[in-house]
């Protein structure tokens, strides 16, 4: 049987405040990480993401989900009209560890199948029949029904106790993150030493004896906090209005709760940028 | 009503003779000064459908009701013609004393038309055989000062490269092709003076709000140009994935930061200069190493400014700053606008590189010697001073997607797949591919907007960008001062109530603005402008950003197809993207836009 990954990135990402998939993960972006995990693992890799979310270059198929505002199982249901494998593992973009044993464990039932922990079924780290689950969604959605649980019983899964799949002292392949504390967790937990960089750009620059800061991973608040007071880089809460933040160059920002991720670039910039 | 003359200077070269045309008081209520007067006379002064470099085609200079106000960065005119590189509007802005003692000489505008029988000077209404033909704007100004303010053509406007420029003070009526225009009437340079002052109806009012302006212009609204100057826009824009770099092929250079304007404070001559009644100073002139034809270097100075630098470096993919400030410099002793200059060249760098053109330029290599030969137009040169759409089209195939420009007018430095809300400004631009006439950059670098997936908030703040560009291009003003108005209408409408006498309120600005975005439209109509040419490259639309901070950003057609169209209803205007016959029917009845009305109001009043 040929075995897919489906990884799902076209959330809203609300609470993070960012776009989950390009949160960096040491040297590369979430979804990049995610992708090349299960890239060995299988024989191919399908990505949906939002309609107006761009990926990096990626070894998978790019689907966008063009009615997001259907939740994720409209995304499961584009996914898996272009899976062209028997089996389909499924999961997040912000899951930082899937061990193969895990996946090899899922696949082995043959058939549709989902972890249960502390009482939950974990639809978004399951394993699906890719043309019956396809048919199933697309069914599903057009009778109105919008959750992923519906399209597992539909397609009368086996539910696994979590320590049937998960080895001990392995990672809970499901565990991924929605806010900026519970990443910047994750982040620690894997590098207590993790850092970033906030480079001072403009006129800001001029004088400076260093432009670049080596900080350690935080909320972007913390970060500008550690630089030299005489920037004045924050008033009133926010980026100063003088200012304008960038995070890995694509987010133009001025929340300080965000997080920023290891090796990431942050640009403080004037807030009069072209012109 | 004070502040206007309220009437310009009709001069046939080729009859060597002026005469003066009343401006109706509903006019300049209606476009005001400067790019709106300007718009107004050529709907009035050019015929349809005139070759931009026949005699025909009018050559307009322009005031504006806040020149010799003394009011800060007001000491700026416009320059409007057909363009030959768009055939298309075309307006270009320089700041400088020539605003000044124009405004003097009597008049809101001056409109040439004809052409001379010989390369000459107009001297304050007199034509002379040219003192300075075969030599630089800047030579040109310095032989003729001592008769008055100059603005000149350099040797690429005499051999009508399609986008030479007209400079005064060194500072240039750049864009579109206006030097040409200019070459083309064998007309070398206008030397303005005069004494004839306009008055405010309210001098001390006048006063007071100029210099709260101007003290605001001196803080943290224009504190990046005073300090760093717009070259601090190029690690900006790289850092964001921003920076055109090879012809667009990338959005990053690895060169940057050799030509980051942070790093030569400490490395490089610097001297800050202002334009004439300018309290901002945003000139930073940096020193370079010449090297001379002998081989030997020697220090030289040039204003340093991030379209030029952007245009002639990562563009071209050249990361030697000496190289690429004297690119810049040899643009200006030429008189080539170095957006085009260095987009022309970068296309034709990626021609070479694809093996569809031999013995071009090649990226990283240097471009003075090509920069020589467009002026001069020889060899290739002379296919290059063309521009690149017109370049592209004589090499066929598929070679026009890749050419890097709208309507005919290479792209300023701002890359559309990275910066989605200036995107939708630079494909509807009326004078083209316009950093400019919109700035709608500004909610890119916020947070308003999504920047790498544009859509109806883009849309809104494209017009709202293009509105004020055209209030403040019409008063004139510089775009530096920008951020120092609290509320740019309301404040500028009592600068005119102050100026000239008459209620202005910010809705009849508003009303102004829409209204001479509409007049540039309607004049691109009647020359032929269809939808299809609000767009961009197709490589633009069709290519992903591969690298750089902003990699994966793209711009699919629709997305930019469906902006175009929220921008098309958001001004009131047809599907089709045209100005509604109720509309010209409208604006004609408001400023009296009709050819046979020019001809009422001619009055015999001689030039003297």
């Amino acid at each position: 049987m040929k075995r897919a990954a489906l990884v799902l990135c076209g959330g809203r990402s609300k609470r993070m405040g960012r776009a989950k998939a390009w949160l960096p993960w040491f040297g590369q972006t979430m979804v990049e990480h995610v992708v090349s995990t299960l890239g060995p693992l299988v024989d191919e890799v399908v990505v949906v993401t939002a309609a107006d979310l761009d990926l990096p270059p990626l070894p998978a198929q790019v689907v966008r989900d063009q009615e997001a505002e259907l939740g994720p199982l409209a995304g499961l249901r584009d996914g898996l009209a272009v899976v062209e494998s028997d089996l389909v593992f499924v999961t997040g973009t912000d899951v930082p560890e899937i061990p193969a044993g895990y996946l090899e464990r899922l696949f082995s039932r043959e058939g549709a199948c989902a972890p249960i922990s502390e009482g939950h079924v974990q639809v978004l780290s399951a394993v699906y029949p890719a043309r019956a689950a396809a048919e199933a969604a697309a069914s599903l959605l057009a009778a109105g029904k919008r959750r992923p649980l519906d399209l597992l019983e539909a397609l009368d899964y086996q539910a696994i106790e979590e320590s049937e799949v998960v080895a001990p002292g392995e990672a809970r392949p499901w565990q991924g993150f929605n806010t900026p504390e519970a990443y910047l967790s994750a982040v620690r937990a894997r590098d207590i030493d993790a850092t970033a960089q906030v480079e001072i750009l403009g006129r800001a620059a001029i004088g400076l004896e260093e432009s670049i800061f080596d900080v350690p991973v935080s909320t972007l608040g913390e970060a500008l906090r550690r630089l030299p007071a005489s920037l004045e880089l924050i008033e009133d809460g926010r980026v100063a209005q003088s200012y304008l933040v960038s995070l890995g160059g694509r987010d133009v920002v001025r929340d300080l709760d965000l997080p920023i991720g290891p090796g990431e670039r942050v640009s403080v910039l004037d807030a009069l940028a072209g012109g | 009503m004070q502040g206007f003359h309220g009437k310009y200077l009709r001069y046939d070269l080729s009859r060597r003779e002026g005469r003066v045309v009343e401006l109706d008081e509903a006019v300049l209520r209606g476009v005001l000064g400067g790019v709106g007067l300007g718009s107004f006379l050529l709907h009035e002064e050019a015929p349809v459908g005139v070759d931009p470099l026949a005699p025909e085609a009018p050559l307009i200079f322009v005031f504006s009701p806040l020149v010799g106000t003394g009011i800060t960065t007001s000491a700026k005119f416009a320059v409007v013609a057909k363009s030959p590189l768009t055939n298309r509007i075309c307006d270009a802005l320089a700041s400088s004393h020539f605003a000044i003692d124009g405004k003097r000489m009597g008049y809101d505008a001056i409109v040439f038309v004809g052409a001379c029988d010989a390369p000459s000077d107009w001297v304050r209404g007199e034509l002379r055989p040219s003192v300075s033909w075969g030599r630089s704007a800047e030579e040109t100004g310095r032989a003729l000062r001592s008769e008055g303010r100059v603005a000149a053509i350099g040797i690429a406007g005499e051999n009508r490269v399609r986008y030479a420029t007209i400079s005064s003070d060194g500072r240039h009526a750049g864009r579109g092709g206006l030097g040409a225009v200019m070459g083309a009437k064998r007309l070398k340079s206008v030397v303005v003076a005069g004494d004839i002052e306009t008055s405010s109806a309210d001098p001390e009012r006048v006063s007071a709000l100029a210099l709260a302006l101007r003290n605001r212009a001196n803080g943290p609204a224009t504190a990046k140009y005073s300090q760093l100057g717009t070259i601090g826009n190029m690690l900006t824009f790289d850092r964001l994935g921003a920076l055109p770099t090879r012809n667009f092929q990338q959005s990053h250079f690895e060169g940057a930061e050799a030509l980051a304007g942070e790093r030569w404070q400490g490395e490089r001559r610097h001297r800050r200069a202002s334009c004439a009644h300018c309290t901002i100073g945003c000139e930073h002139r940096f020193g370079y190493q010449a090297k001379g034809k002998d081989g030997d270097a020697s220090t030289r100075e040039v204003r340093a400014e991030y379209e030029s630098l952007f245009a002639l470096g990562p563009l071209c993919g050249i990361d030697d700053p000496d190289e690429v400030l004297a690119a810049s410099q040899r643009c200006d002793e030429l008189g080539l606008d170095t957006i085009s200059a260095g987009g022309t060249l970068a296309f034709a760098m990626e021609c070479g590189d694809r093996g569809e053109l031999e013995g071009g330029p090649r990226f990283g290599e240097s471009v003075l010697g090509w920069l020589d030969q467009i002026a001069a137009r020889e060899g290739l040169g002379d296919r290059l001073a063309l521009g690149s759409r017109r370049f592209a089209e004589e090499l066929g195939g598929d070679a026009i997607d890749r050419a890097p420009q709208v309507k005919g007018m290479e792209l300023p430095g701002y890359e559309p797949r990275s910066l989605q809300t200036m995107a939708l400004g630079l494909a509807v631009g009326t004078r083209g591919a316009d950093h400019n006439r919109s700035g709608a950059y500004e909610a890119d670098f916020s947070d308003k907007v999504d920047r790498l997936h544009g859509d109806a908030r883009s849309v809104a703040h494209a017009i709202e960008s293009e509105d004020r560009a055209a209030l403040i291009d019409s008063l004139v003003l510089c775009k530096f001062v920008r951020a120092a108005f609290d509320d740019l209408f309301e404040e500028s409408a009592e600068l005119l109530t102050a100026v000239t006498g008459e209620s202005f309120k910010a809705i009849d600005l508003q009303g102004a603005a829409a209204r001479i975005v509409d007049l540039r439209k309607a004049f691109n109509q009647r020359e032929g402008a269809g939808p299809k040419e609000d767009t961009l490259p197709k490589r633009l639309l069709e290519e992903p950003l591969r690298s750089g901070p902003a990699v994966g950003a793209r711009l699919p057609a629709r997305r930019l197809a469906e902006m175009i169209e929220g921008y098309y209803a958001g001004r009131g205007w047809t599907a089709e993207g045209r100005v509604s016959k109720k509309r010209l029917a409208q604006l004609a009845d408001e400023l009296g836009l009709a050819p046979r009305k020019r001809a009422d109001r001619v009055t015999n009043e001689d030039v003297q």
